[in-house]
């Protein structure tokens, strides 16, 4: 059971579990010309009951934390609900922190109303553009026991990050700048953890390459903390995003056997069974603890020395700092370097930075001059046919950019990119284009006699992200050690799956949308990956494994597939043991431990 | 023994044709203008050998490549006669198709000799839309079968899990889908297609490139920049020396307006800031704005700083079609402005910042508190 820490101001540190029915939340006494007034921060993802409504953590480095979404494919979720003791009885202004998220000329898709004590407040929410408070109405609270409810009005992800009960009819804090400090100021949090764990080697990120290094690491006896922001382990091969995994075992398949997917279509239901198979081979382990639905937001270095992570609860919003010799970046957004200050890069580099041009794609595969045209986030989907008629609504804001495009199932294919947005910065944008681009296709194909009885089964609402920050090795892994076929004496990934690039097909076609990409493939014979790709250049002990490895664009385009990032996770993985026994840092086990590794390695088969 | 002898009769049958035949140059379909109306010389530059897909015969077949050139001696064209075997597991017949590519090596298009059409696998002749069907596919070069190996195409996709509704379309193989596959290729011609679009993408494209990179003069680019096709306008522009923008800049930015999003970007981004700079070309450009896709949008913007400072005008008309972070970097472009610049783009910021319809007018009205 999770244990939920949580403090208000004046009051002792309380204790208590998530079954607790009381939520606690704050009630700040503050003082204006000698009228007191009463206001009460509530955090959404700390509902008690979250009905329908899911959280999600994606985007808290940009819009300030986890948040709950309406994600009912069309249809309005179950009421999310929670109670919280008021200290003063009273009339209170409420505002909730939402917003539009396909803002333009027709009805908001996520629309949205907050019920205090079984009456709705007045205003419908979620139709402003932009993060912003949004004024609910006011309510009389005549009991200090007030209970709050979520009524979600369309189906169509409508989001609340926050819900704020004041006396007082002044706006809440709308300041980015300001946000994070009033938030804490109101929840009496602050960023300091108070409590500490820690381990002999701290991995961030649960997809597969964080999965193997947990694994490889906690057999070789270390003492692992594996910290990931969802419920369920695998990354883009979970049963959430559901991408199988490709490429080859290398010589960790006992390992990656135990979290690998097997071999069925993108977005099918089966991701559920090898869900569970991965789960629960890395919860057999009693040196992994394992921290689901926890999210890393800070890592401090000093001296190039990575002390700690601090990372959160992504619904209590308790806060531990882990501690540890080594750490893992297997965040796949290079969060942990870049937190803690490695050099990393972004985007493409000119075909002349590495020397990877190729003629025959040109400008789709490496640019003359470096830009930001990287392989784009993908949203997957799938429909089923039933047996009676199902209705979809036509949707403005979906057909603004679905146009006529028809679809009831999306592959892999389905994916999104443009020069202006980062995969990072901008990735909840990116998300809800494409959730834009499925409605609205799916809208357009139930117009269509044929597929009057399917209905969305499924749709993805986490990012299954292709490229985003590329922490910098000692070896900048390249299109051209493909080519070469190097055989690095530090070799210890291997893969023979092609070299597979993508681009936005709309670069070549202006008739076919932007949502769909087109694939380039190199094919190649056996390749390697040195483990010198494995470590950051300037921190001195992080390990990276995942899509945020050491790589140029094109460099990435090959290994970013998932047992070849599974190799790379158990093979930091082996290497902390290395560095445990040694006591040395990640780069001396190249230059003075090589072989030994190397033959530690041999061992996994 | 049978198909032996089949075999042995399709060869015999090629030989035969080879000493009958002589090409004419009227293609069936042809993607570019009228280029093989011009043509009045032919020459036989070099030959590619290609293996036979079957499995039993593994023979390699070869095909002269012509240069073709108008009255003034300029190469036009590059062309086959190709006469190929179609075979699968021993089984064969003869594919007779004349193909053209451009001086690029990209197919263009193919002709074939009425009184042997090709065929599908039943030996049923191809029909009209099937003959379109096939210049369709030879014109994708990335087509689905680029990657595939014929035995992957038949009878070997999997088959779909058992929840079948979920994804009866999918192929587990790639994650492509078998749809993909029947829609690209003729009914009943899968061997003919697969065939024949492995000729035409093979590795005579890199010969055909090598030979026309022997022949490469300022002649021959200048031809390409000024013809209307897209693939031969990108090779001119990337040969183009940054220092003769200029020159061609009237060319540029026709080219600028008609092509795709790919040779748009790549425009913006060698286009040199002293050319950029000058207020009839900061016009040309920026005046497009509404017109071209966003991602060229983006590096307009990302441009201003080297263009006339006109196009801080021009944009201020436009800025309804902004994305949010577009706005954002003219916005923060806006900060450096000088006043006076500032003053004539005002009007039209308050007038976004009320724009109802305008999603990102919320960043405007920030701006406008900011900056009085």
């Amino acid at each position: 059971m999770v244990v939920v820490y949580n403090k208000c101001k004046n009051k002792s540190i309380m204790k208590m579990t998530l079954s607790n029915l009381l939520l606690t939340v704050c009630t700040l006494m503050l003082f204006n010309k000698s009228i007191a007034q009463k206001e009460v921060l509530i955090e959404a993802e700390r509902f008690i009951d979250k009905g329908g409504w899911v959280i999600d953590p994606q985007f808290v480095e940009q819009m300030g934390s986890p948040y709950l979404m309406a994600h009912g494919m069309g249809v309005p979720v179950a009421n999310a609900s929670t109670s919280i003791q008021f200290n003063e009885e009273g009339t209170y202004h409420v505002w909730a922190r939402t917003k539009n998220w396909a803002p333009g000329n027709w009805d908001a898709p996520g629309q949205f109303k907050i019920i205090v004590n079984g009456k709705a407040l007045k205003n419908t929410l979620g139709s402003t553009p932009g993060w912003s408070w949004e004024y609910a109405g006011k309510t009389r609270v005549t009991s200090t026991d007030v209970e709050i409810q979520l009524s979600d009005l369309t189906g169509f992800n409508g989001r609340c990050d926050a819900i704020y009960f004041s006396q007082s009819k002044k706006m809440p804090q709308d300041s980015d700048s300001k946000l994070d400090t009033w938030r804490k100021s109101l929840l009496s949090e602050t960023s300091i953890p108070e409590k500490e764990q820690a381990y002999d080697l701290v991995v961030t990120g649960g997809g597969i390459a964080g999965c193997a290094a947990a694994i490889a690491a906690a057999e070789q006896g270390l003492r692992v903390a594996l910290i990931h922001d969802r419920p369920v382990l695998g990354g883009n091969a979970s049963e959430e995003i559901r991408v199988h995994t490709l490429g080859i075992y290398g010589k960790f398949e006992r390992i990656l056997k135990m979290i690998d997917t097997k071999h069925y279509p993108n977005g099918s239901f089966e991701a559920k069974y090898d869900q569970k198979k991965r789960d629960k081979n890395v919860k057999k382990f009693k040196n992994i603890d394992l921290f689901l639905n926890w999210r890393a937001y800070d890592a401090t270095a000093k001296n190039n020395v990575i002390t700690h992570v601090d990372a959160k609860h992504t619904a209590s919003g308790e806060r531990i700092r882990f501690t540890a010799p080594r750490f893992v970046d297997s965040t796949g957004d290079g969060w942990i370097g870049f937190w803690a200050g490695a050099d990393f890069s972004y985007g493409r580099e000119s075909a002349t930075t590495y020397g990877e041009e190729w003629d025959e794609w040109g400008e789709l595969w490496s640019p003359e001059e470096a830009d930001n045209f990287v392989m784009g986030s993908s949203l997957i989907f799938q429909s089923t046919e039933t047996n009676e008629t199902q209705t979809f609504p036509h949707l403005l804001w979906a057909a603004d950019i679905a146009e006529d495009h028809q679809s009831v199932n999306g592959e892999w294919y389905w994916e999104f990119s443009r020069n202006d947005l980062h995969q990072i910065h901008d990735a909840e944008e990116i998300r809800d284009h494409m959730l834009r681009a499925i409605y609205g296709s799916f809208s357009n194909a139930k117009k269509l006699d044929k597929n009057k009885n399917y209905k969305l089964e499924w749709v993805s609402y986490l990012v299954g992200k292709r490229e985003s920050r590329r922490l910098i090795g000692d070896h900048i892994f390249t299109f051209n050690d493909v080519k070469n076929l190097t055989k690095f004496k530090d070799a210890v990934v291997e893969e023979s799956r092609e070299v597979d690039v993508h681009f936005q097909s709309n670069l070549k076609d202006s008739s076919v949308p932007d949502f769909l990409s087109t694939a380039i493939f190199y094919e190649t014979e056996k390749y390697y990956i040195p483990y010198r790709s494995l470590y950051s250049k300037n921190i001195e002990n992080l390990f990276m494994a995942g899509r945020n490895f050491s790589c140029s664009h094109i460099g990435l385009g090959g290994p970013r597939v998932m047992l070849t990032t599974g190799q790379m996770g158990a093979a930091v993985g082996i290497a902390s043991a290395i560095c445990k026994k040694y006591n040395v840092n990640p780069r001396e086990v190249y230059t003075h431990h090589l072989q030994e590794y190397l033959d530690l390695i041999e061992k996994q088969r | 023994m049978l198909k032996f002898l089949t075999f042995i009769s399709v060869i015999l049958s090629i030989m035969e044709l080879n000493g009958q035949m002589k090409s004419d140059y009227n293609p069936m379909f042809f993607s570019m203008n009228n280029e093989w109306k011009e043509i009045t010389k032919d020459e036989s530059i070099f030959e590619f050998t290609v293996k036979s897909l079957d499995t039993i015969y593994n023979t390699e077949i070869a095909h002269t490549v012509k240069l073709l050139s108008n009255n003034a001696g300029e190469p036009k064209l590059f062309f086959s006669d190709i006469e190929t075997t179609v075979c699968a597991d021993g089984e064969c017949k003869i594919a007779n198709i004349k193909v053209y590519w451009n001086l690029l090596g990209n197919y263009v298009g193919y002709g074939i000799y009425p009184e042997y059409p090709l065929t599908k696998f039943e030996h049923d002749e191809f029909e009209k839309e099937d003959y379109a069907k096939l210049h369709k596919l030879l014109s994708d070069d990335n087509s689905i079968l680029k990657r595939r190996k014929m035995s992957d195409l038949i009878d070997k996709v999997p088959v779909a899990p058992s929840n079948t509704n979920l994804s009866k379309d999918m192929d587990g193989v790639s994650g492509a889908t078998k749809r993909e596959v029947k829609e690209s290729v003729v009914k009943g011609g899968l061997y003919s297609c697969y065939t024949l679009w492995h000729i035409v993408h093979g590795p005579v494209k890199d010969k055909m490139k090598d030979y026309m990179l022997s022949l490469n003069t300022s002649e021959l680019n200048r031809y390409f920049l000024y013809t209307p096709y897209k693939d031969y306008q990108l090779y001119a522009l990337k040969q183009l020396d940054k220092t003769k923008f200029k020159t061609h800049s009237e060319q540029i930015i026709k080219i600028f307006k008609t092509t795709d999003a790919l040779t748009k970007s790549y425009i913006l981004k060698k286009i040199p800031s002293n050319v950029l700079s000058e207020e009839k070309i900061t016009v040309e450009y920026y005046s497009t704005f509404p017109d071209i896709d966003i991602n060229s949008r983006t590096l307009l913007l990302k441009k201003i700083k080297f263009a006339n400072p006109i196009s801080v005008n021009i944009l201020s008309r436009y800025l309804d079609y902004l994305t949010k972070n577009q706005m954002e970097l003219y916005l923060k472009y806006l900060e450096s402005v000088p006043n006076h610049l500032y003053k004539k783009i005002k009007g039209e910021l308050v007038k976004m910042s009320k724009n109802k319809n305008y999603p990102y007018s919320y960043l405007v009205i920030e701006f406008l508190k900011n900056r009085k």
